[in-house]
């Protein structure tokens, strides 16, 4: 276990990128960044979750049976997904009626369930719960970035505020889900360029 | 044998520790939960005693409520109905629903205005849509709507029907268009444009949306379904 802290943290925000380059979350990636508070919050959410959810996991690691280990894995995401969304209900109850169903459905997201298998499982209870988090910025910066391009280019605003004149025709294709699928493309077609060459 | 009892039990362990830390939560946020949908509700309320034509408020501001016990008071139920699962009436075609309670109110210069909430399958679940009636005697008239609920539909596409000027297609409408029941101007084979498109609605109830909501037809739908439905209820409870 000679990874260090920081190795771990870095290597899910850029070369493991789960987004960019595990190409995992995909779904949500869609649905939810036409604007950019939802993407914010729900970056929140999914860093909350997969952060706790690595570290219970990989507390319990030594005495789940492995025969099981998936259906406790989804039992522990489940309830921390659960806990987010009925907090998230409570004291924001504007935000959690724009993500509607997305929020539960981080508990089939699949960096979650990825990370507890490939890290949580096999690693410690520190290292887990920084890899998780960790996981989690990475999606929601790539998140973020895209719906930074969304919205700017189909509202003209930026978290709500408008900044683009009014003159200034909404591309309703950024809207819709189509856009986000260029968009990802286009991201990891960048991104990846440098990476595949130093291979 | 042995390893099946091992496994089981660590299942039931984790399972019931999931869910005490669930029903922790729970009764934590309960609270703030319950007060943030009253808290919508009344917001709803006040925005639809909102005059439609004058942009006046219906009711003076000290008589709307503010507190749960407050909007009881209001809560009016009419005879013939049964309540069942929370809902007091379902629309002929069963597509509509109206929810229990409903709320009368009386205008500063004294008309009944009748506050309902009724829902209809959008295009992924429920859209619910608290909406306004004015009895004038001769026929009710629709005063002003508001999207409750809404978060099945696509976000960019249906979900848009949250926007007010989108919600502000929907109303006023005059009885005569009410009675001859609301539907979108796509299903009524219409395209209204400029004044058009408020005649279209106060009269025939043709409600002009295919500009707004390019690609969305089914949310709107909903909402109509929904407002007819509430109509149909005031009807049927003798309301004029």
């Amino acid at each position: 276990m000679a990874e260090s802290k920081k190795e771990t943290f870095m290597a899910n925000i850029w070369k493991n990128n789960p987004v960019i380059v595990q190409i995992l979350g995909i779904c949500s990636a869609l649905a939810v960044t036409n604007n950019m508070t939802n993407t914010l919050i729900m970056g929140i959410g999914l860093t909350f979750a997969t952060g706790f959810s690595s570290l219970t996991i990989s507390a319990l690691r030594k005495y789940i049976p492995k025969n099981v280990r998936m259906i406790v894995q989804v039992l522990i995401i489940a309830t921390y997904v659960i806990i987010l969304d009925i907090v998230l209900k409570a004291y924001l109850p504007s935000i959690s009626k724009a993500l509607g169903p997305y929020v539960g459905l981080i508990i089939t997201n699949c960096i979650i369930m990825g990370r507890a298998e490939a890290y949580a499982q096999s690693h410690g209870p520190v290292l887990s719960f920084i890899d998780g988090v960790s996981a989690g910025v990475g999606y929601s910066l790539i998140l973020l970035l895209i719906a930074f391009i969304r919205e700017l280019l189909g509202f003209g605003s930026i978290f709500g505020l408008r900044v683009l004149p009014e003159s200034f025709t909404p591309w309703v294709i950024m809207i819709t889900a189509p856009s986000a699928f260029f968009i990802i493309g286009t991201i990891i077609w960048i991104a990846r360029t440098p990476l595949v060459k130093k291979k | 044998m042995r390893d099946y009892f091992k496994t089981g039990i660590t299942l039931m362990i984790i399972t019931v520790i999931a869910a005490f830390a669930l029903s922790a939560v729970y009764s934590i946020v309960k609270e703030p939960i319950a007060n943030a949908e009253l808290g919508a509700k009344l917001l709803a309320i006040r925005s639809v005693l909102k005059d439609s034509t004058s942009g006046g408020s219906l009711v003076s501001d000290e008589r709307i409520p503010s507190t749960a016990g407050d909007l009881a008071k209001f809560e009016w139920s009419p005879s013939g109905f049964q309540v069942e699962d929370g809902i007091i009436y379902r629309s002929d075609n069963g597509r509509g629903k109206v929810d229990n309670p409903v709320y009368r109110f009386t205008s500063d210069d004294g008309r009944e205005i009748y506050i309902a909430i009724a829902s209809a399958v959008g295009y992924g679940g429920d859209v619910k849509t608290m909406a306004s009636f004015i009895s004038t005697g001769t026929g009710l008239k629709l005063n002003g709507i508001k999207v409750l609920e809404y978060s099945q539909e696509t976000p960019g596409l249906g979900a848009n029907i949250a926007n007010s000027d989108i919600q502000k297609r929907f109303y006023p409408v005059e009885p005569s268009g009410l009675e001859r029941e609301l539907k979108v101007n796509k299903d009524a084979g219409v395209t209204p444009i400029g004044e058009e498109i408020d005649l279209k609605r106060e009269t025939e109830g043709i409600v002009t949306v295919t500009d707004v909501m390019t690609g969305a037809t089914i949310t709107p739908r909903a909402v109509t379904v929904s407002i007819n439905t509430m109509y149909q209820f005031l009807k049927k409870a003798g309301v004029k």
